[in-house]
């Protein structure tokens, strides 16, 4: 082993192009990927996503509703809202898809349309049942996702059909959907459990015959619905796991150019973000999610997620408005009543808190040595620091100032908050306590112990 | 301040922070290794020195020093005579 001479540096090397703080930090890639497939090696361009046009799509009104009591149709509306203001004017988050069967899914679709909102498009999710089309007309929608189902744990054992049946049936109703002027979103249900050389490729190629000739407008698309989860993106990994190879195979044996095709996750094995963002690297432009990752069993790409990766992949915010992310979450618990757990990232309420001392000191010298980005600038969440007995002086000194809203030479330094941190230490020493020391209790400290300075800052707060 | 003072005095703070005699604290003791002062307790010594001199200190300067010898050449610099 030769040994590397130390680059004794007088400024620190913070890797600024990867890491801006202003923006969550790049993804950047080196060279092309490449993957075997029968038996030849086959390369995937990952930089090419900087000038593809990949987007978000969003199923929270529909898979996501399928995790828990329907929203009502105010919070639909807001929701909705919300998402196009996220998803800014280029339209990231391009789609968001609605159930039709009940009275308030329709009305809801009914009053985000009032609104006026280019983005995100309003599409329809119906089963694969010619007389469901009757709803997607009524709603006069232009698009409509239509579950085909393509493995034999599907085929066989819940719809009782030969392959040549379900194939059958599924192109029927895209027939349907052609002839009603709707486009069709085939959405591939258990793809990543099915037999993709013997049901999956011969089914897209039929579809995408019945409607090469189309305009563009209804040529169908696919929905690549890895439904339990079961997908991987490591490079040579056996089918019908593999992301790459199924992607290879639509765009390359089927014809499906990448803007028709879209990817749809579940979080059955931790792995629901990471494969949206490679089905994107790879090739789709489209991921499908969920807020939060709200979603049957365990959840679909969280959307908040995916607009992260978007932007680390793009090195842009592309218009999107980040601080959407944090009313989103003051929303859905307080309005919908939904528990998003306290360290989900991005938004559970403890994301960027530290409790550890040694990490609050370094948040004290330096924001960017503990924060993932400028979080209070762009999700206007600031770094906090939780006081326990890990916490440390550093810990209380953060907490303290940043209640006092002290700033630079006015910050109070470890000296002056000591006495606070002794007690802090009591509680756990002396009293036996195992719980973590409350705001409330730490503004008594601060009025006890500088009186002056925390009637300035409530005054301030009023 | 003379120095003497300044040691009899810093040494008697040592002594009441640490809960000890004041004839066991010698100059050439560490804070840390031969008085047992912790993290936490070495910014309470910090802060109660601050108190007991009537100044306001660089605390990561103060904090870098680590016996009590140094602690009195510490303040005598800052005080003058």
């Amino acid at each position: 082993m030769e040994l590397k001479p130390l680059e004794d540096i007088q400024k620190p090397n913070l890797i600024k192009e990867i890491f801006p703080h202003s923006a969550p930090p790049r993804i950047l890639f080196e060279d092309k990927i490449r993957e075997t497939i029968d038996g030849g090696e086959v390369e995937f361009d990952p930089q090419s996503v900087i000038d593809r046009d990949i987007h978000i799509t969003d199923t929270t009104f529909r898979d996501g509703q399928q995790s828990r009591p329907p929203y009502t149709r105010e919070q639909m509306t807001r929701i909705y809202s919300m998402l196009s203001k996220l998803g800014g004017k280029e339209g990231i988050i391009r789609q968001t898809e609605f159930f039709l069967y009940t009275k308030n899914d329709r009305d809801a679709i009914d009053a985000c349309r009032d609104l006026g909102l280019r983005y995100p498009e309003i599409t329809g999710w119906i089963r694969a049942n010619i007389g469901d089309f009757r709803l997607v007309k009524e709603m006069g929608l232009k698009e409509s996702g239509l579950l085909t189902s393509c493995s034999d744990y599907h085929i066989f054992h819940k719809q009782k059909q030969t392959r040549q049946q379900a194939m059958d049936e599924y192109l029927g109703v895209v027939e349907a959907a052609l002839e009603s002027g709707v486009r069709p979103r085939c959405h591939l249900e258990d793809v990543t459990r099915a037999d993709i050389g013997g049901f999956v490729i011969p089914f897209v190629q039929r579809l995408e015959k019945l409607t090469e000739n189309q305009p563009d407008s209804l040529r169908v698309k696919i929905r690549l619905c890895d439904t339990m989860g079961f997908g991987l993106s490591y490079p040579n990994v056996a089918e019908p796991r593999s992301i790459p190879k199924l992607i290879y195979r639509m765009k390359e044996e089927c014809g499906i150019s990448g803007d028709r095709l879209e990817w749809h996750g579940h979080n059955d094995f931790h792995k629901v973000h990471i494969n949206g963002a490679t089905a994107w690297i790879y090739g789709v432009d489209a991921v499908n999610t969920t807020l939060f990752g709200f979603g049957e069993r365990t959840g679909n790409p969280p959307l908040e997620g995916a607009v992260m990766e978007y932007i680390a992949l793009k090195g842009d915010l592309c218009g999107m408005d980040l601080s959407v992310i944090t009313e989103l979450v003051e929303f859905f618990q307080k309005d919908v009543g939904a528990s998003i757990p306290s360290n989900y990232p991005f938004a559970g309420r403890d994301f960027n808190t530290t409790r550890a001392g040694i990490h609050a000191g370094g948040l004290r010298r330096n924001e960017e040595i503990y924060t993932i980005f400028d979080t209070r600038e762009l999700l206007g969440r600031p770094p906090k620091v939780a006081i326990t007995d890990k916490s440390g002086t550093d810990g209380v000194a953060l907490w303290v100032n940043d209640f006092l809203g002290l700033e630079g030479d006015k910050r109070l330094s470890l000296t002056k908050v000591v006495k606070i941190q002794r007690w802090v230490m009591d509680q756990y020493e002396k009293e036996g306590r195992l719980t973590a020391i409350s705001e409330e209790e730490l503004e008594k400290q601060v009025e006890q112990h500088f009186p002056e300075l925390y009637a300035q800052a409530k005054s301030r707060k009023k | 301040m003379k120095k003497e003072e300044i040691a009899e005095r810093l040494i008697r703070v040592t002594a009441r922070e640490l809960k000890m005699n004041e004839d066991r604290i010698k100059p050439e003791h560490h804070f840390a290794h031969d008085l047992g002062a912790d993290s936490l307790k070495s910014i309470e010594l910090v802060a109660a020195f601050e108190e007991e001199f009537d100044l306001d200190l660089e605390e990561e300067e103060a904090l870098q020093v680590k016996t009590v010898g140094g602690a009195v050449d510490f303040f005598a610099e800052l005080i003058p005579e």
